[in-house]
């Protein structure tokens, strides 16, 4: 197949310089053979770039590579040289229309949406919960006290998840009213609301900058994913319970777990540009070491975040592990 | 005069017709020679091929009885019968070996696409396999894909070998001929044993109605006369007598056939050869070891799984390297490469053009023509050459009267096929003489009880000739029975082969006249010896010179015509030399049998039916050659030919040429002459050389005289000029050359069950016109099968862009391997069967049947424009559905790019969109499947507009009509509605990867379907502007 196409490529380089003009093209390569024998002109046909080229050594050549005759023979037979050309130029003239096509119609569609809001949420209607820091793999945390190798990596992850909370970064933001919705359907540029830290007690960063991994008591941050427009019913908190594994005390900060509902509802990346999303913080306090313990947290309180459903894991709710050694 | 008087067809009213070949002891020689040309073939083959050396019939009793140590009298000793019984066998043919069901259905398994999906499938459980050693949690999705692509394979499996279980009639029709009893002499006592247990030496008794239980050598014979028919062909009743008569043992006389059978008289016979040593055992045998050819449809389907299996094993392979050098896991290298199969393999294809064969086989089944293995119903569409035989196909297989010659004049009868009256002149009084002659010379009578059958179908008793005469006569008379009673016979001399006539004595039924009326009828030139006087408008004159020759060029001229000729005279009996008690003695002739009153000649010949010539032309205008084959006569062959147009009126053959010119038949140049009239003895000496010479230059041949074998040696003989070749037959001695033409047809009336069995397709009504019929059906599947091809094709680009998108771009996966599946087997299906029911674009009868070699049913061109061009429309209509999807619900196309890792990772389950809202793994992958099913929904919508384009190849869909072809609307219902029951029925069912969709996703591709409908009419146009222009050249299918 290589050999042969190869073949009549060189072909059509070939007789065009020799072929008079407005040779119709032929169908059958046995025609076209007729009418390259039938050429004018002494049998040294000139290649493409004016050299010498053996006819006579080329026509052998097809004629080979006809014998070598694969399936695929009938394309390569059936298109003459010149049409091969045409059909490069249409095939571009075709493809740069369907480009243009269905560029428009993505232009079009494109149209017809928000750049700030996404036209559906319906299959977002309901949040999932993650964690930080993430373990690699499988939410499995496996600390040893006296490696710190073994969380030094969590701890650069919730610093680096905790800096957008820094005071400093959060000057200049709103201190809102707790306990209600912070509404700014109407106001542009919309308002961010302030997280403070504070509320975060020991796994604030503030006092302990180890987030208490080496004591053997390491915070886990629980947060809600966004979704634009969520406004949760009740009083939304995040609860946190042991599943397995030996008695833990679990402590959540700010107090109960809560997610309080001035920081929703969202307004997007665009609008609502330095949004502070409202994290809970676990402190896993453990008892003693050589313990594992798996910990589900689920949002509770607020009838409208589903916590509960068979098929995704993360939806209003977060199972880990933790295993604790020396 | 003399030497062309032996050219007129031989004139008989009983006995055999040939005695007058010109060609003496041609003998063996005449079905030798064969296997010179065959010197290539298998040696099996060519043992068969070559003829029987057999020589009992040149022995005597005494050479016989020695030879098979058996006693004429009292035959074998049942000690000896067992003895050799157990040497040779039963008497009995062995049955053809069939292919045992089990392996039929492996097969099944195996062919076609079934390889690559099981490929697919063992890598699904093998990617299983290796995920679930490393994690014992993984996902079973692959082990049900692997299992869905199982299924897939074993039910179109077991759908295919249905199908062909169905429609292949299996009949073990040689054992159907074995004759049950046959009465034998052994111990010297008469016995009936089965005639299984025949042997090699009994002596066996046969009389009327038998089938000869063996081939036998006749010993002795009374009367006995057998159809040969179904050995060699030849319809007339042969006499069986002990007397060697040629050197060819099929022509002897003294040698009876095994299953032929023994219409009247007793025989004597020691049987020479049992079981498959039998004449007709060999043939049979002849009969399976000829291959079976593969269709030319069988070659096409195979020509396109190739490319198609070829494009998708070569882009899996290459997307794989692809893959593995973008550092995915090989594991998941491999599961692209399992969907990229899926994407490829049309797998409901296969399944969906049985279907439309099968359709069409039921189609042609109404039309007569029942077709036994599916595959011809294609076939037929592409012959080129029909070899055609004559008798029975061509023609109704009766002697009709054709002419009548009476006052000096000739006058043509009515031949057709339900004959009410004669409309020749009848009113002259030679005519009242001559049908009197013709009423009462003749032996014939209706079988009674048939008064309310109409003439034409009455049941005879009497020969061929006399029951053309009886019912000719019946059909103008009227009453014939009851006019021979009135006339009572007196006397009769039958016919024999030595007096060539038949004369009868009768009353008149004219009570004033007490004379008594002696007619004859016989061989013109006998009856004309006899006769003094002739004729004339009714009166009586002297028989000279110039009403001789008109008799003479009468007589010319109807056997010119390939007519058997009959001459009638009568002679009133004067009253006082014959008075009412005269002792008339047939064995004395004590009466007159010279100087009588010559009356007409009347024609025979077996019409052409009339359906025939009309067929013949439409062929002819289809661009297929109509070959006629047949063991008759040159003369009445060609006489035959003409008048059905096999040879057309205005062509002449090389010795037409050289009557013409008056020169030797050597000096004409073989090529001016259109037609040619080969003689089996020509085509024993013809070189395989020259007989390809006879088939290219020659556009209208007759091949007469020819043996079984010959017709094998012509059907291949055609093959070598790459036609397709159809074959028409009946007896056994065909069925070696039906089974080796690409569709061998067979009569379903006529023929024998062995002619069936060979054959691919069944006459019903034995009726060449018939076969024109199937040639339609058979090229428009062939078109049809195109559309449903095409269509079905187009969706795999739709289907493979995809995963390319997928691996290259990394997007999330647009359509799942599952979805794939149920648009192939799901939507498509009865789409594609329905474009089997569309009807022609134009008259398919007026082009050439297509050349096998490259006229193909996938061609580039085909490829080309369902893969490029409609396929890529689609799946830019798909991916904006696609892309619909995911911009709505918050994933704009930028953000997707590159995506696919993070995408699919289960530990991500806060994945930010392009808003910033974040997205359990679970709440993706729903949305993956919502783009699954809106490229579905994508891909079917335009697969209606692609259904609506196949329709027609070059015709605008306004020329062919929207409704004519009902069945297409109801493939598009079909696919609306699989696709709103998959959408909205399995909504919650997540296993098959289908969500319910927003009303308004159904109609994101729409604009696409609508541009896939306006390119494909501007095609269309620009192909019908410009016929032969580069544009019809690459874009016509």
């Amino acid at each position: 197949m290589v050999p042969r196409s190869v073949c009549l490529t060189l072909a059509g380089w070939v007789r065009p310089a020799a072929a008079p003009k407005g040779t119709s093209p032929e169908r059958s390569l046995g025609s076209s053979f007729a009418e390259l024998l039938l050429l004018p002109g002494p049998s040294e046909a000139v290649g493409a770039d004016g050299s010498p080229f053996p006819r006579n050594r080329l026509l052998w050549r097809l004629r080979e590579s006809v014998a070598l005759g694969d399936r695929f023979s009938d394309i390569w037979d059936t298109v003459s040289l010149t049409s091969r050309r045409l059909i490069l130029l249409f095939y571009l003239a075709f493809y740069g229309f369907l480009a243009a096509l269905f560029t428009f119609t993505m232009w079009v569609m494109l149209q017809t949406l928000s750049d700030e809001t996404p036209k559906y949420r319906d299959q977002i209607s309901s949040p999932g919960l993650t964690i930080v820091p993430k373990p690699p793999g499988a939410l499995e945390f496996s600390l040893n006290i006296s490696k710190p190798a073994t969380y030094e990596n969590y701890i650069d992850a919730i610093k680096e998840f905790l800096r957008e909370y820094e005071g400093k970064k959060q000057e200049h933001l709103l201190q809102c009213r707790n306990g209600t919705f912070f509404e700014q359907d109407n106001i542009f540029p919309k308002k961010t609301c302030k997280f403070s830290l504070e509320t975060l007690g020991p796994c604030s960063g503030l006092n302990d900058v180890n987030f208490g991994y080496p004591d053997g008591n390491p915070c886990i941050f629980v947060k809600m994913n966004r979704i634009i427009g969520l406004r949760p019913q009740g009083e939304p908190r995040i609860v946190c319970a042991v599943k397995e594994g030996t008695e833990v005390n679990l402590a959540t900060f700010p107090k109960d777990g809560r997610l309080d509902l001035m920081y929703f509802p969202y307004y997007g990346k665009k609008l609502h540009v330095n949004y502070r999303q409202p994290v809970v913080a676990l402190q896993v306090q453990f008892q003693s070491y050589n313990q594992e313990v798996s910990i589900e947290c689920k949002i509770e309180g607020s009838p409208n975040l589903r916590n509960q459903d068979e098929r995704d894991k993360f939806l209003g709710r977060v199972a880990f592990k933790i295993s604790l050694t020396q | 005069m003399g030497k062309k008087k032996s050219e007129v067809y031989s004139v008989e009213v009983n006995g055999i017709k040939d005695i007058e070949t010109t060609n003496e002891g041609d003998g063996k020689e005449k079905y030798r020679g064969l296997k010179d040309h065959l010197g290539h073939k298998k040696d099996h083959q060519k043992e068969l091929k070559k003829e029987l050396d057999l020589d009992d019939h040149k022995l005597n009793a005494k050479e016989l009885e020695d030879k098979y140590g058996t006693n004429i009298i009292r035959g074998l000793t049942s000690t000896k019968a067992a003895e050799i019984l157990a040497r040779d066998g039963p008497n009995a043919l062995s049955p053809p070996k069939e292919t045992s069901e089990i392996i039929k259905f492996l097969k099944q398994m195996v062919g076609g696409f079934s390889i690559l999906l099981w490929a697919g499938a063992v890598l699904c459980w093998i990617a299983f396999g290796i995920q679930f050693a490393k994690d014992k949690s993984a996902s079973m999705d692959n082990v049900y894909l692997g299992f869905v692509l199982a299924l897939v394979v074993i039910f179109t499996g077991i759908f295919a070998y249905y199908q062909e279980a169905k429609s292949t009639n299996i009949i073990a029709s040689f054992s159907k001929m074995i004759p049950r009893q046959a009465l034998v002499i052994r111990d010297g006592e008469k016995k009936e044993i089965p005639a299984g247990q025949l042997v090699v030496g009994d002596i066996v008794e046969i009389k009327g109605g038998d089938q000869i239980p063996a081939d036998i050598r006749i010993l002795a014979s009374h009367g006995c006369k057998v159809d040969n028919s179904s050995l060699t062909g030849e319809s007339e009743a042969q006499s069986r007598s002990c007397d060697f008569t040629h050197e060819n043992p099929l022509e002897t006389k003294n040698i009876g056939f095994y299953s032929t059978t023994c219409l009247e008289g007793t025989a004597t016979g020691m049987v020479i050869n049992t079981g498959d040593r039998t004449i007709i055992g060999r043939i049979a045998s002849l009969a399976s070891g000829v291959g079976n050819e593969k269709t030319p449809i069988a070659i096409e389907i195979e020509h396109f799984v190739h490319i198609v299996a070829g494009v998708a094993v070569s882009i899996g392979v290459i997307f794989f390297i692809i893959a593995v050098s973008m550092k995915y896991p090989v594991l998941e290298s491999i599961i692209f490469l399992i969907g990229i199969i899926v994407a490829n393999v049309p797998e409901g294809l296969l399944a969906a053009v049985t279907v439309s064969l099968s359709l069409t086989a039921k189609r042609m089944a109404k039309k007569n023509c029942l077709v036994k293995n599916l595959e011809a119903v294609e076939t037929l569409g592409s012959t080129s050459i029909i070899c055609s035989d004559k008798t029975g196909t061509l023609t109704q297989n009766r002697m009709t009267v054709a002419h009548l010659w009476f006052d000096n004049q000739i006058y043509q009868a009515d031949t057709s096929e339900d004959q009410e009256a004669q409309i020749f002149d009848q009113s002259s009084a030679t005519w009242a003489s001559l049908s009197k002659i013709v009423t009462l010379c003749n032996r014939a009578e209706f079988r009674p009880g048939q008064e309310t059958v109409p003439i034409m179908k009455k049941i005879v008793v009497g020969d061929a000739s006399e029951t053309a005469l009886l019912k000719f006569s019946e059909v103008i008379m009227g009453d014939i029975m009851e006019t021979r009673k009135r006339n009572r016979k007196v006397a009769e001399i039958p016919f024999n082969s030595t007096n060539k006539f038949q004369l009868s004595i009768h009353e008149t039924d004219d009570p004033n006249d007490k004379r008594f009326l002696l007619v004859m009828k016989g061989a013109p030139e006998r009856i004309l010896e006899k006769c003094s006087t002739i004729m004339i408008n009714g009166q009586e004159q002297p028989l000279n010179e110039s009403s001789a020759e008109a008799f003479q060029t009468a007589y010319m001229e109807l056997g010119g015509l390939g007519e058997r000729v009959l001459g009638f005279c009568h002679l009133y009996l004067p009253e006082d030399e014959f008075p009412d008690t005269y002792p008339f003695d047939v064995e004395t002739m004590n009466f007159p049998t010279s100087d009588l009153c010559f009356v007409g000649l009347l024609s025979l010949i077996d019409p052409p039916r009339s359906t025939v010539p009309d067929a013949v032309t439409k062929c002819r205008s289809a661009g297929i050659k109509v070959i006629m084959v047949t063991g008759d006569h040159p003369i009445t062959a060609k006489a035959i030919a003409k008048s059905v147009g096999i040879i057309s009126a205005n062509s002449e053959t090389v010795e037409d040429i050289a009557k013409r010119l008056n020169v030797p038949v050597e000096q004409v140049n073989k090529r001016d002459a259109k037609a040619a009239v080969v003689n089996g003895m020509e085509l024993k000496e013809m070189s395989q050389e020259q007989l390809d010479e006879v088939l290219i230059n020659h556009t209208e041949i007759v091949f007469a005289r020819t043996s079984p074998q010959q017709k094998l040696i012509i059907v291949e003989g055609c093959q070598r000029q790459d036609a397709v070749v159809a074959v028409t037959g009946d007896g056994v001695n065909d069925s070696p050359a039906l089974k080796k033409a690409d569709i061998g047809i067979a009569m379903g009336i006529a023929g024998s069950d062995a002619a069936k069995n060979a054959a691919d397709m069944v006459l019903l009504d034995d009726n060449f016109a018939s076969i024109v019929t199937g040639v339609e059906e058979g090229r428009l599947i062939f078109d049809n099968l195109k559309k449903t091809i095409a269509f079905t094709l187009t969706k795999n680009i739709a289907e493979l862009c995809p995963f390319l998108i997928f691996i290259i771009a990394g997007i999330p996966l647009p359509i799942g391997t599952i979805t794939i599946l149920f648009i192939d087997l799901g939507t498509d299906i009865i789409p594609s069967i329905a474009l089997a029911y569309e009807k022609a674009e134009s008259d398919i009868m007026n082009r050439k049947p297509r050349h096998k070699k490259k006229d193909r049913l996938v061609n580039q061109q085909l490829a080309l424009y369902s893969y490029l061009h409609i396929g890529i429309l689609q799946s830019l209509g798909a991916f904006l559905a696609y892309f619909t999807v995911y911009t709505e619900q918050g994933f704009r196309p930028t953000r997707l790019i590159f995506l696919r890792s993070e995408w699919e990772d289960g530990n991500i389950n806060d994945l930010e969109d392009s808003y910033g809202q974040e997205w359990t793994r679970y709440q993706r992958k729903y949305l993956e499947w919502i783009g699954y099913t809106s490229f579905f929904v994508a891909i079917m919508v335009q697969q209606i507009a692609d259904l609506i384009i196949r329709k027609t190849r070059r015709n605008s869909i306004f020329q062919q009509g929207l409704f004519r072809n009902k069945v297409i609307w109801i493939g598009i219902a079909s696919q609306i509605i699989i696709a709103l029951i998959l959408s909205y029925g399995f909504g919650s069912i997540t296993a098959m990867n289908f969500t319910t969709l927003r009303v308004q996703y159904w109609f994101v591709a729409i604009p696409y379907a609508i541009v896939i409908w306006l390119y494909d009419e501007f095609r269309k146009l620009l192909i019908r502007r410009y016929p032969g222009s580069w544009w019809d050249k690459n874009m016509y299918y």
